[in-house]
């Protein structure tokens, strides 16, 4: 009877021991990401207004000037490099959710695999050696073309996976009443999963804004305001690379404020596709 | 939630109908890349120049090698570099290049002594330390050249750049040229094979490391010193003399021949007030303007980018904390220029 007693004690006394330390090893976790946006707020914040966000860069040994050329050109190449990779992306993925087997079906898989792992930087040499060298130039496009690829393994992926989740019966009712099968897909099986492939998108888009790799020998940067697809342009993470790396404590700040954007922008698309996959969802 | 969505692709097509060429006038452009350290120099000299031609010249801080790369691959209308193009580089090229110095830099010897004494220091000595031969601070070789200084008994660590650089070039070049067995062991070049000592990234990573590290010695470019309120060593020229840098020493120490293509090293210089670990920087572009379907209008303004910086330009050096050219420099320059062509004629009159 006492051994027993003490037994469960001691057990009670496990569970508690463990779980204090599953507690205390999640937040362990999110210390670095807490730390890291403290650093960016507490260096950043002290540079950002209304005239960082709207001025052009002023040269050196001059004060105020902003960041609007970097920002407009991570703009443009978001919206060119999703112009490319959505379509592309979105078809692929439907082909593959609805093709399970076959040769192309797992070909395709494998190379999204691939892609996905392929660094970064290489990507940006083949679009130089693709677009720049082709072109002559350096531009927005080549730019958006290297992102583009960046963000297609995303987008198929997630666009597979969630349309696998929508039920056979769905379809099955459809055909049943005579709708046809590409009817059937694009009006009943990619609406069903449309905020899946939502969330998707955006979380692709958040993948890309951060990278400098790929931009270095495509979209060059531009310290003037330029909206021309085939003419270089700034962007936010190759501001940052550049001024961090300069001997100026004035570049420097600015340096942080360009980070404190980015990253309450990467935040944002983040946060809305969380919203995005939890309000939109269809309930089956 | 359809309609949401079509106004979102409305949204997106009306965007990218907005950047599509041929939108609005084209402002007249130039592209450019290459080395770093003049980038602060050239972001303003490039601004001012917007601002009274109406040309936006667009300069990429990308690194020496990579600035000769792009102007090689036809993707940049000039090229900029710490390090002339070697003979070979040139052959390489497929046609003739013209250089053109736009301002001179200094490789500094920066170092982090308890109580920041003012230190000399005589080539031997650099060699010597940079080699590992002298272990420590207050050895007796550095105390002879510094008598009185209140030098610590404390290890010396050097600081040398890990990545490909052009104040790497310049402080090695200085180095073979002085001592025969650098020359021999270590050798001048971009990315060396170093003794001994700590690596770091780029400038900035030395600066930093020195910083950290009490009783180190690194080499930087005069202005990340000057900006980061580093202690830097007077080092003895070959005259015997020696010199503390600043934009004045290293102005004179290109005041010395200057062979008419401009391509020369100046390190060791024989001028008697000039600081003898000092360079050139250049921005190099093809003799003949009319390659790759470039117009004339683009070569025109090349040329004349490059006049302005021989002169207006010059005036907007010293501000920066960088060394303007010497008379003898710019006029080799206009020389230069004039001989730049367009389908065989002058562009420069």
């Amino acid at each position: 009877m006492h051994t027993s007693h003490s037994n469960i004690r001691l057990r009670i006394i496990k569970d508690r021991l463990f779980l204090a330390l599953v507690v205390l090893l999640s937040f362990a976790m999110i210390v670095p990401l807490l730390l890291i946006i403290f650093h960016i707020v507490k260096n950043g914040i002290g540079v950002i207004n209304w005239e960082f966000l709207t001025a052009l860069p002023r040269p050196m040994g001059e004060t105020g000037g902003g960041i609007a050329n970097a920002l407009a050109g991570t703009m443009m190449l978001i919206v060119l490099a999703s112009l490319i990779a959505i379509p592309l992306g979105v078809l692929a993925g439907i082909y593959l959710a609805e093709q399970k087997t076959g040769r192309i079906a797992s070909g395709v898989r494998l190379c999204m695999e691939v892609l996905q792992g392929i660094p970064s930087i290489v990507i940006g040499i083949v679009a130089y050696a693709w677009v720049v060298i082709s072109m002559g130039t350096f531009s927005a496009l080549s730019g958006s073309v290297a992102l583009a690829i960046m963000m297609l393994p995303v987008i198929v992926r997630s666009t597979e996976e969630t349309l696998r989740l929508v039920p056979d019966i769905l379809r099955e009712a459809s055909l049943a009443l005579g709708v046809s099968y590409a009817r059937t897909v694009l009006k009943i099986i990619v609406p069903s999963g449309l905020t899946g492939i939502l969330t998707g998108i955006l979380l692709a888009i958040a993948r890309i804004t951060g990278e400098t790799a790929p931009l270095l020998f495509t979209a060059f940067g531009n310290p003037y305001m330029s909206l021309n697809v085939l003419k270089p342009v700034d962007s936010l993470p190759l501001m940052i690379f550049n001024y961090a790396t300069s001997p100026y404590p004035e570049w420097h700040a600015k340096a942080w404020g360009a980070a404190l954007v980015l990253v309450v922008f990467v935040m944002g698309m983040n946060f809305t596709a969380k919203v995005i996959a939890k309000r939109w969802k269809v309930q089956f | 939630m359809k309609k949401a969505l079509l106004t979102v692709i409305a949204l997106v097509a009306a965007l990218a109908a907005a950047m599509l060429p041929g939108a609005r006038a084209e402002a007249k452009e130039l592209l450019g890349a290459g080395a770093t350290f003049p980038f602060p120099y050239y972001s303003k000299l490039f601004d001012t120049y917007n601002q009274e031609k109406g040309v936006k010249v667009n300069y990429q801080a990308i690194g020496s090698g990579g600035g000769i790369q792009q102007l090689k691959a036809k993707t940049v209308d000039f090229g900029g570099t710490d390090d002339f193009m070697k003979d070979k580089e040139m052959a390489e090229a497929g046609a003739p290049i013209l250089h053109i110095p736009t301002c001179l830099g200094a490789v500094v010897i920066t170092y982090n002594v308890p109580g920041d004494p003012a230190i000399k220091l005589t080539p031997s000595l650099i060699v010597d330390i940079f080699l590992g031969r002298i272990e420590k601070w207050n050895d007796k070789r550095i105390l002879d050249v510094n008598p009185g200084a209140q030098l610590p008994d404390m290890n010396i660590a050097t600081v040398h750049r890990s990545d490909g650089s052009g104040t790497t070039a310049i402080f090695s070049d200085y180095l073979s040229t002085v001592s025969a067995e650098w020359k021999e062991r270590v050798g001048a070049g971009k990315s060396l094979n170093w003794p001994n000592g700590l690596g770091a990234k780029g400038n900035p990573g030395v600066a930093g490391l020195v910083k950290q590290v009490p009783g180190a010695i690194g080499y930087v470019e005069l202005i990340y010193a000057v900006q980061n309120k580093m202690p830097y060593a007077d080092v003895k020229n070959k005259s015997g003399v020696f010199i503390k840098p600043s934009m004045k020493s290293v102005t004179a120490a290109a005041g010395v021949a200057i062979p008419d293509d401009t391509r020369v090293s100046i390190v060791n210089t024989a001028a008697k007030d000039g600081y003898p670990i000092s360079g050139f920087t250049w921005l190099v572009f093809y003799k003949e303007q009319n390659y790759a379907g470039r117009s004339k209008e683009k070569a025109t303004d090349l040329a004349n980018l490059m006049g302005w910086i021989l002169h207006e330009g010059q005036q907007l050096a010293e501000g920066l904390d960088y060394a303007p050219l010497p008379a003898e420099a710019v006029k080799k320059a206009e020389a230069i220029l004039k001989s730049a062509t367009y389908d065989g004629a002058s562009i420069v009159q």
